[in-house]
Order: structure tokens, then sequence, then C-alpha cells
């Protein structure tokens, strides 16, 4: 065989070969979330009535969804629940981060610490949620404690079933989803170049602001995405928590689909997906991940 | 015997190779020297199957085998970083092929060992056999990679820059080893380095390669006293190379007027070994260009003197045994002074005017 | 970074952050003590007990409580949960493998991989439900549920192995390709032993994101419950202290069984490293 043939006969080998790596994989995505979600899309244009649903196209399950109050409502509402959660998180999560990242130097004490805030995880998401009613009711071990140590007279009433309730439940289950990379990342971190900043005379605060920040920027991008995706399709701690008053974008589509609404349901998932995408894609702008890796 | 014709290879826009041809024998010592860039690491891969060239092919024994893949190619490679296994004893490494091989793996666990002791004997590390990988030195992973790849008999061992990482000591001695242990096995070695003194040290053969192109091949003395083209002598780190142009036969340096050998009417460039040429007084009469002293480095045997000349550095080198260490100041003025058949005169094309009776250095 | 103050202060602060994620453990622990059969799900504790307990483990003689679906559920739980773990690692491992080198589309395929792990369970349970329906195809647990579990956990599969892969030197696999080992072999004998830990990583995430998935698994698991749809059913009706026992039982079951894996991982370094690195120290 000639030197060209060799070459060309390895390189087309070798292309078989990826090709085949990669299909199961591909396949699969396609067929069980680029379908399902081409599905959707193409759902919420159908025509609904109370009891049926036709495949005829159509634009009023849109007009509906935005000219009703409740519902834009809440769009709006869980926009801003989004942002109340991510901005929390955030704020909470990233001095633990650091701590875990930075100033912990025992490589077991660390993943003793990862390992402590992953095992929440293992008892059912549910039962955590639950957990808190008991926390924050007015009889709530929250009060007790309160009004035990002389702190407040009257019980806290806002704890339980409001927003506050739902937020505080979501910064809580979600916090640990930024804590994990964004500490991944400041632990890769290289020592020195933070011993030479501090040759070089400079501050704590600068160090902070020039190196470690920017270094762990992309697990706080991670971290975010995370957040964002888990709590913009919430629907399950805001009906624990809340009693029926706070709904989200995700409890109308539960509720919808429970009453067999289709198209309707389908339209508030298109509408959440937009958001998703908006959100995802400012997200990447700051880091690209791919490299990072 | 292994033919190498026109190999070839690109990556992108870039030219790594352009159409290396040689050929090695059996039983012999190559060294391969290129400075960074030179494709020298290209090659031994392409070699070894690890990539493919663009054109070009590989003979060996008279088959060819660019079409083979790396574990069917019969040859060894000793990499820069060793690359052992991790999860290995050095035992297990040395073993490994002999073991898991396609053709002809060794069976039976009396003979491996046999050969594994008897090789890790040849280079020096009896004793290490369930040692971990991660508990030895630098310079006994060198042996066990070396051990690992020897202990199957490959046909041709090709070795890219494997005294890289050795401390000078460390390497001075493992460049004896690898003499004897190549002699004992009579197996062909082609070590590539970007080490002159290595590259001279060692090989039977030396092979230059510069921008991808095999510029010289000859014994290391002959490249060593007359290299083939300005290139080969700029590479080789030994050479001061002057520009200029003949004049009235002699060659116009920077006003300078140099002794040429006979036949050198096209002379561009002139060379003069570093340790060919001797420092006098500045108005000696055997002085052929003036320069000013920067400064010196004593370099244990000798010392190297390196002096202003009338376009850049000159560098002198003497050898101690000859003489006491002469002692200069900064900025004083001093000659130079060679003898004319030491000279050597490149034309245009940097290719050397070669001329009868040329001799090599003092 | 070593400046003490800033240091004792943010150990403080960790503290307290990890009280604020624990909190809730601790008032579900002490609630499971409740009296039963009367009492709630609420302080004050009436009196102690470990009547809850006993309901979960199906022991407590019959009351109007419905005890909790624990052996079907639970089974069809870790069953889901196991083979979600298996497909993913392995759909993960192979894609990765594909990214060693570059590729055209490679961008592409990357983001339709992660992409499983950005979009809401509610929106892909919905999608799915609304193409069961179209198809007339049967929403089961084993079925519509497992392939979304599988969309859902093998981009963290695919990411780990990434990073593993990334880290990965080649030159050893190139080392014994040169011996006369056949690529297969190698990976088998090379590779993976290598990379093993990673992928026990990829499985173990797996495993815990199938093992407590809700709302993909709330629209297209079908009749048969797994756990936590399970203990969502009683959402709306009242809830039972029994669910806080079963919550506790859970965590000291998914405690040991992290002991466990670090015992292995740790063991599996500890041999790796006493053999470890055979790589030469970068020349520069």
């Amino acid at each position: 065989m000639s030197m060209q043939e060799t070459t060309q006969k390895s390189a087309l080998l070798k292309r078989n070969k990826k090709f085949a790596l990669l299909a199961p994989g591909v396949i699969w995505m396609m067929l069980f979330l680029v379908v399902p979600l081409c599905m959707m899309i193409y759902v919420s244009f159908w025509t609904q009535t109370t009891f049926s649903i036709s495949s005829d196209l159509t634009l009023k399950s849109w007009k509906t969804f935005f000219a009703s109050e409740t519902y834009f409502g809440a769009l709006i509402r869980t926009i801003r629940l989004w942002l109340i959660v991510l901005f929390l998180t955030f704020i909470i999560g990233y001095p633990a981060a650091l701590f875990i990242g930075q100033f912990v130097r025992n490589k077991t004490t660390q993943t003793v610490l990862l390992v402590a805030c992953v095992i929440p995880f293992w008892t059912s998401f549910l039962i955590r949620v639950l957990a808190w009613r008991p926390m924050l009711g007015k009889e709530g071990a929250i009060n007790i404690v309160l009004q035990k140590f002389g702190l407040i007279d009257a019980p806290i009433e806002v704890l339980l079933f409001t927003e506050l309730s739902v937020v505080i439940g979501m910064v809580q289950i979600y916090v640990v989803f930024m804590v994990g990379p964004i500490a991944f990342m400041l632990a890769r971190i290289d020592q020195s170049l933070i011993e030479a900043a501090r040759d070089l005379g400079a501050s704590s605060w600068t160090i902070f602001r020039k190196i470690i920040f920017p270094l762990s920027l992309p697990g706080v991008v991670v971290g975010a995405i995370f957040v964002s995706v888990m709590v913009l399709g919430e629907f399950a701690t805001a009906s624990a928590l809340s009693g029926r008053k706070v709904n989200l974008l995700g409890n109308i589509i539960v509720t919808q689909v429970g009453s067999l609404k289709w198209a309707f349901a389908a339209v508030i998932g298109v509408v959440l997906t937009a958001v998703m995408a908006v959100v995802i894609t400012l997200l990447l702008r700051v880091v690209d991940l791919r490299k990072e890796l | 015997m292994m033919e190498l014709e026109g190999l070839t290879k690109f990556y992108g826009e870039t030219c790594a190779l352009r159409g290396v041809s040689l050929t090695i024998e059996d039983d012999e010592y190559l060294t391969l020297l290129g400075p960074s860039g030179s494709g020298k690491s290209t090659l031994l891969r392409l070699i070894a199957g690890l990539e493919q060239p663009d054109s070009g092919s590989i003979r060996l024994n008279g088959e060819d085998i660019a079409s083979l893949p790396p574990h069917r190619r019969g040859l060894g490679i000793v990499q820069q970083n060793y690359a052992l296994f991790p999860h290995m004893t050095v035992f297990e490494n040395v073993a490994f092929g002999l073991r898991w091989r396609e053709e002809n793996p060794v069976t039976e666990e009396a003979e491996i060992t046999k050969r594994v002791d008897a090789m890790l004997d040849l280079v020096g590390l009896s004793g290490f056999e369930n040692r971990g990988v991660g508990q030895i030195s630098g310079g006994q992973k060198q042996r066990v990679s070396l051990a690992r790849t020897l202990v199957t008999e490959p046909r041709v061992c090709l070795l890219d820059e494997p005294l890289g990482a050795l401390d000078a000591n460390l390497r001075e001695r493992m460049t004896l080893e690898l003499r004897r242990i190549r002699d004992t096995l009579g197996v062909t070695f082609m070590h590539v380095t970007g080490n002159e003194h290595e590259a001279l040290g060692m090989g039977d053969r030396m092979i230059v390669l510069d921008g991808g192109a095999a510029v010289m091949i000859a014994p290391p003395e002959q490249v060593f006293d007359r290299p083939q083209t300005v290139r080969v002598a700029q590479v080789l780190n030994a050479y001061n190379i002057l520009q200029g142009r003949v004049h009235e036969g002699r060659f116009d340096h920077a006003g300078s007027m140099l002794p040429l050998p006979p036949n050198s009417e096209g002379a561009m460039h002139y060379a003069i070994r570093f340790d060919a040429a001797t420092i006098v007084p500045p108005d000696d009469p055997t002085a052929l260009i003036r320069a000013t002293f920067i400064t010196s480095e004593f370099t244990g045997g000798g010392v190297t003197y390196f002096l202003r000349g009338p376009d850049g550095v000159f560098e002198v080198e003497r050898h101690l045994s000859r003489a006491d260490p002469q002692v200069y100041k900064g900025g004083q003025e001093l000659g130079i002074s060679w003898a004319a058949t030491d000279a050597l005169a490149f034309d245009s094309d940097g290719e050397l005017i070669v001329s009868s009776n040329m001799r090599g250095a003092a | 970074m070593n400046q003490p103050a800033l240091r004792i202060l943010l150990a403080v602060y960790i503290a307290i952050f990890i009280a604020f994620l624990y909190g809730p453990f601790l008032v579900m622990g002490i609630i499971s003590f409740q009296q039963g059969p009367e009492g709630g799900p609420q302080f004050p504790i009436i009196e102690w007990s470990t009547f809850w307990y006993k309901h979960v483990l199906g022991l407590a003689p019959p009351t109007r409580v419905a005890p909790l679906p624990i052996g079907e559920a639970l089974t069809r739980s870790l069953t889901l949960a196991f083979a979600t773990m298996v497909v993913a690692t392995v759909l993960g491992t192979l894609t990765a493998q594909a990214f060693r080198t570059q590729f055209k589309g490679s961008g592409f395929v990357f983001y339709l991989v992660v992409l499983g792990m950005m979009v809401p369970g509610v929106l892909l349970g919905l999608g799915m439900s609304l193409v069961a329906n179209q198809l007339g195809v049967q929403r089961t647990w084993w079925g519509t549920a497992f392939v979304l579990h599988v969309v859902y956990t093998f981009p963290f599969a695919f990411l780990v192995m990434l990073a593993i892969f990334n880290r990965f030197d080649q030159r050893v696999e190139e080392a014994a390709w040169a011996l006369g080992v056949t690529p297969m072999r190698t990976f088998r004998k090379v590779t993976f032993p290598i990379i093993f830990p990673g992928v026990l990583s990829a499985m173990l995430f797996a495993f815990t994101l199938s093992y407590d998935e809700f709302p993909r698994t709330l629209f297209t698991g079908g009749p048969d419950v797994t756990m936590p749809i399970a203990i969502y059913g009683t959402f709306s009706v009242e809830i039972h202290p029994n669910l806080f026992a079963f919550g506790v039982l859970t965590t000291l079951f998914s405690f040991t069984l992290l002991t466990i894996y670090g015992v292995l991982m740790t063991a599996s370094i500890r041999r790796s490293q006493a053999k470890a690195s055979g790589i030469q120290e970068d020349i520069e």
C-alpha cells in the first residue's frame, strides 16, 4: 500500500472509532433530551379546550399566559425568587468555600468538611424540606430557642408559610451547590502565586481581589448554573413551605399537568426554558467552561 | 537495518520534518543532535509509529513498517519522562512487555523471572524488584525504563533525551553505562538529544538535525572537525563564526584581514574553533584581530574566555593542561591569533569549502 | 493565606454554616422520637418514644397512619439508581474517551451532553410525558423515568471522566504500545487501573443523583412509585413523624455508605501512591 493510502486508511479507521465512541451518548441525548424539549415547544402551540386537546396550531395559550396577572405574575415571582436565592447562596456560600479551599491545608480535613456538606444530600431532599416546617412555625424550634433566650417576646410569625420560608428552605438546600465548585477551584490555586504576591507587598484584600476571586470565577459560574437550574425549576419547596401561597412557574406546570391542560403547561415550560437559556448564556459569557477543565 | 526515506511531517501549517532520509545500521550507536524545534522528537515518534508521516517510507530489514501500528513494529522507545506504570512495581514494569505483548508473550513465570532478573542486573538494579515506582530516584527510573524496553529485545531502541533530567554527575556515569549496555546486547541505539556533548561523546555516527532536515551525517570526530555547513558549526556550539567577504586573497572581517585556506574565493563565512584560537598581546605580530576582554568562565578542566571582537562576542577556550590560566582585566585590549590551516571557510550557501590540506584543530 | 484573625473569623463562620446545614437534621432527629401514633411532626414533644421507628420498619401495630411503602419503593429506587449509575458511567467514559483528541463538532457534542444537567427536571418530565402520550407509550419507572435519569446523570459522569482524562498522561499508554501490547490490553492493564478512582467517583455521583431524583420521576414514573415520589405523596396529606424517622435512618445508612466509599478510596490511593508516580519531573 502506498504511503497516501495507508494514511488515508488509518484516518478513516480513526474516524470510525471516534464515531463509535460518541454515537451512544449523542443518540441518547438526542432521543431523550432534544426530542422531549422540541415536543414541549410544539405542544405549546396546540389548541386546548377545557376537555380536549388537538394539534391544530394556535397562539391562544400563549396569549392567555402573558395576558393573565396570575401567570405573568408567577413568572416575575419566579425570577425574583431566583435572583434572591442566587445572591444569598453566593454570599453565604463563598466564605465557606474560601475557608475550605484556602484556609484548610490538610487534605483530609478538606475532604471531611466537603463530605459533611454532601451528607445532607443522602437524606431525601423532600424530607429535608419538610424538616423545615417544625423549625419555622409559630411553635417551631427557632421560635422556641429565641424565646427561651429572651431574644424575642412573641413568636415570629412570618417564618413559615411565606415567601421568606421558601427562600430560607431553598438557600439551605442549594447553598452546597455553590460551595462545592467554588471550593474546588479555590483549592486548585497554586499557593506560590499568593506567596509571591505577598512578597511583592500586596495586601490581603488586593490578593483576594486580583488573584483569588478571579481564579475562583469558573467555580462561581458553575455554582450559579447549578443553583439557577434547580431554583428556576423548583416547585416542591415552595409547595411544602409556603402552604400554596407561593406559586412558581414550576408549581403551575405541575397543577396544569394535573388537570391535563397540556398545551398550557407546555407554554409555561417554554417560557421557563427561555429564561433558563438566557441565564445560562449570560453565565457562560463570564467564563469559558471548556477551557477550565 | 532500518531505512528512512523522505520522511515529511506537517503540523497544520508548520513543517516539522522535511524529507529526512537516513540508514540506521545494525549494532551501532547513533546519536541525533538537534536544537529545540529541529524535529528530533517528531522523527522518533514517526519511527515508533506514534504518529503518521505525511509522506516518506520506513523500512526495517526491507519490510515496510510505516503501515504498522506501534505495537507491531518490534522497536523499543525510552521516553523523556520514563513513563513508568505508576501502579506497578519495578519488576512488574520490566516484565510487562514480556507478559502482555501480542507476539510471543512469555507464558512461563520462571522464564519471565529469569529474564527480568538478568536485565535488572545488567542495568545495575538488582534488588530493586519489589520497589514501588515512586520510591526510586530519577536515575533509577531511567534505568527501569531502559530495562523494560531492552528485555523485549527490540530490533532498534529509540531513546528520547534519556539523560536530560539527570544531574551532571549522574549524566556522565549513565553515558558510560548506556554504551556498556548497548555494546553487551548488540542492539542499535538511536539516541536523540539537544546536548552537543552527549551527541558527540556517545555515538558511532552522529546526525545533525536542523529545521526539520538532516544537515550532516558522519562520525562525531568528523562532525566536530569539519562541520558540513555553517548551521552545523552553530549547533555544535564550538565555533566562532565570522561574517565578511574575500578581498585580495584574504577574508575581510570588519576591517581585519584574515588568512584564508586555499581555493576559498567565494567565502562568505569564516569559522575558527574556540580551542583553535589563542590570546596574545595586542601588538603581537601573530594577532589577527583585536578584541577587548569581557569575562572568563572556569569550566573545571579549562577556562573559556569571552572577548568583544570587531563584530560580536568571540570565545576562546583554553585547556589548563597546556599552561597556567591567564588572568585578564575587564576591558583589557588583547589580540587573538590562530593558524590559517585551522580556519574553515563557507560559501554563500553555507557549505564548507573543502581543500586538500585541511587538518583538524590543534 | 495565613492571617490568623481572618482564619478564626472564617472558622467560626464555617461552624455556623454547618449548623445552618444540619439544623433541620437536628430537628428531624428530635421529632422522630415523638410520641405516636397521635403525636404530630411539630414541637413540643409530647412524650419520647421509638414508636415511629417501629412504624417505619413495619413493626408497629396498625394505625390510621399509612406506612411508607418502603419495601417496594425503596427497592425500585435502588434498582433504578444502580442501573442509571452503570449506564451513565459507561456513556460518560466512552464520550470522555472520544474527547481525548480534538475533533470537529466537539463543541456541539460537549454542550449537547452538558445540556442534560442544565435543563430543570420539570421541563424534561413534561416534555417526556408529552412524547409518551403522543406515542402511546406507557410511563414506567424502568422505561420513561429511567431514560431521563440517565439524561440527568450522564453529563456529571462525563465531566468527571473528562477531568480525569485531562490529567492522565498518555505517554504510559504509548510506552505500553511500544512494548508490543495491543491497545485493548493496554486499556485493561494500564489505563483503566489508573483512572479507576475517577470512575468510582463518577459512579457515586450518578447513583446519588438518581436515588434522590424527584421532578423527572414525578412526571414519568408511572404508577409504581420510587422512594422520593412516595414521600411526595404524603406532602398534601398530613405528614407524620414517621417520615422523620425514615429520614434519620437513611442519613445513618448513607453515612455508613460514604464511610465505606471513603475507606475504599483511601486504600486505592494509598496503594497507588506506594507504587506511585514513575513519571519524571518536568525538565525545565
